[in-house]
């Protein structure tokens, strides 16, 4: 292939290509986001503040919060537990589980 | 002129950051706020792949938050620069507590040592003068300039001028103190200033206004403190709402049982002028003259917001923005978290903590070629003292609606307290020391 036709195959290919598009990362772990709202009282990844949670199995953690869900009256973390589904629950146990 | 490329080789040949006064005074606040927290370091992760320059202009509860979670999520591909004209931020959540002696402004605040030390934020202290949103770029007073990728904004709230305080001297007579600072000391020192039997005139702006509950509580703080030490004063509440607005049952019973006699409740009221030589506000139910006025104004947006043309609602006072990732629905590039913004969530620290988690992680989304987490999930608590030694709490979570493009509340994790308590004001110590931690430390 001559000098001319790589520039023009290297030009027609960059002109399709999304402008923002940098494919060498890699996602954000499942779950950090939905997590990161345990932080403002458990401390960054999960470590300090009123609580340490960082350390804990997912399935602890998946417990406790479904047992919170059902106290009554509902102390301030109770009630936080109940503004997650199943689904959620389960996704942020697994990523503070990996905070160990 | 100090050009970026320049400015940090400046900084690096300098070897510290800043060596101003301000700068030193400010390593101390870090000292303090270091001892106070009890967060761990966390490392900043150096195989992300993620490139990108982020300024982020404010550091306060969102503007640190996004600062600290870009670099701790990004990584070190991400150049994050705050811009704060003052050397610490003062914490507005407990500050009522300064007005009865309990607390002084000095232990409200803190520095950007940590953000910088930690997790390598380079700290700008500067004012903004103009945003290029085409050419994004940042401009400061004094010359200097600095290019962005993405653009966050975090100013937090003016305030507008009541009829009659418009002089320094009027408002110095007549402080809001709803940014904690001098004029919270100033108010204090007004209060004990009372004589007995004295009377205490406080107002509440119509919503949205900086933490709902706080006007309720200023007014608990400030009975709860004449009672013991003014016998026979008032304090008379004068509420733009047609009703409380947060914590509903825990200040019904603060102001009709707890402060019984001493607070005077009046929802629904408009203020038409202030004079602050005779001390008399003009009201919707008359002329009412108190030996201190505290009288809290309708709140906008940030100047910087105004005058960079970033205001987009229809009242022409907010950033209304796209909540999947806080960018304005109207300036690309720009980012908008906290007070400034207009969106269903309450105007308040501890949620702006968490709507900068979700405007950082989009950032680094976008910057990596991938759309915004489509069901971010946040998240509102606070405790209210009711007195010296009791408190209530507050919390709710919110949820994207895809249909509506809005957070709305989960009513199943939305409520108060079943009653105050001495247990919940130990509590709201922990959680105010927690919540600083994950912002500054």
């Amino acid at each position: 292939m001559k000098r001319r036709n790589i520039l023009c195959v290297l030009a027609c290919g960059l002109a399709t290509m999304p402008v923002i598009a940098q494919t060498t990362t890699t996602a954000p772990p499942a779950g950090r986001l939905l997590a990161s709202n345990c932080f403002q009282c458990h401390g960054t990844n999960g470590r300090g503040g009123v609580e340490n949670i960082a350390g804990k199995s997912a399935s602890e953690i998946v417990k406790e919060l479904k047992e919170m869900q059902q106290k009554s009256p509902p102390k301030m973390m109770d009630m936080h537990a109940r503004g997650y589904t199943d689904a959620e629950i389960e996704l942020l146990a697994n990523y503070l589980a990996t905070l160990r | 002129m100090i050009d970026r490329r320049n400015f940090i080789k400046w900084a690096g040949v300098s070897g510290i950051a800043f060596s101003s006064a301000g700068w030193s005074l400010l390593a101390h606040a870090d000292t303090k706020t270091a001892s106070s927290t009890t967060t761990a370091t966390a490392a900043v992760p150096t195989n992300t792949g993620i490139k990108g320059r982020v300024v982020v202009i404010g550091g306060g509860m969102g503007g640190a938050t996004v600062a600290k979670y870009l670099r701790l999520w990004g990584g070190t591909g991400v150049d994050v620069t705050l811009i704060e004209r003052d050397s610490a931020y003062t914490s507005n959540i407990m500050s009522n507590l300064v007005l009865n002696g309990s607390r002084t402004i000095g232990s409200l605040q803190y520095g950007y040592g940590n953000l910088s030390s930690r997790y390598g934020v380079k700290v700008v202290k500067g004012e903004v003068l103009t945003i290029d949103p085409v050419g994004r770029k940042v401009a400061l007073a004094g010359g200097a300039s600095y290019a962005y990728d993405r653009l966050v904004i975090a100013p937090g709230v003016d305030f507008d001028i009541l009829p009659g305080l418009e002089t320094a001297a009027a408002q110095a007579k007549v402080p809001h103190a709803w940014k904690a600072g001098a004029q919270t000391t100033a108010l204090h020192n007004m209060i004990t200033a009372m004589p007995n039997g004295g009377v205490f005139v406080m107002s509440i702006p119509a919503k949205p206004y900086r933490c709902p509950p706080g006007p309720y509580e200023r007014a608990c703080i400030v009975a709860d403190w004449l009672k013991t030490n003014r016998p026979g004063s008032k304090v008379i509440v004068l509420d733009a709402n047609p009703g409380i607005t947060a914590e509903v049952n825990a200040f019904t019973d603060a102001f009709n049982v707890v402060h019984a006699g001493v607070i005077e409740y009046h929802p629904g009221v408009s203020i038409a002028s202030v004079d602050a030589t005779t001390m008399t506000v003009n009201t919707s139910i008359g002329n009412i003259r108190g030996n201190v006025l505290n009288l809290i104004p309708p709140h906008r947006a940030s100047k910087v917001i105004s005058a960079n043309g970033l205001t987009n609602t229809a009242d022409g006072r907010w950033t209304a923005v796209n909540v999947l990732s806080y960018e304005s629905t109207t300036a690309p590039g720009i980012h908008v978290v906290g007070d400034a913004s207009a969106t269903t969530q309450p105007k308040a620290g501890h949620i702006a903590n968490q709507e900068a988690k979700v405007c950082a992680d989009a950032i680094l989304r976008l910057l990596s070629g991938r759309a915004p987490d489509p069901s971010p999930h946040t998240n509102s608590a606070c405790y209210s003292p009711i007195t010296a030694t009791t408190a209530s709490w507050l919390t709710a979570n919110f949820r994207y609606d895809a249909t509506t493009a809005t957070m709305v509340p989960v009513p199943a994790s939305s409520g108060e307290a079943a009653a105050r308590s001495s247990k919940n004001f130990e509590e709201m110590g922990k959680w105010f020391t927690a919540l600083m931690g994950d912002t500054f430390a």
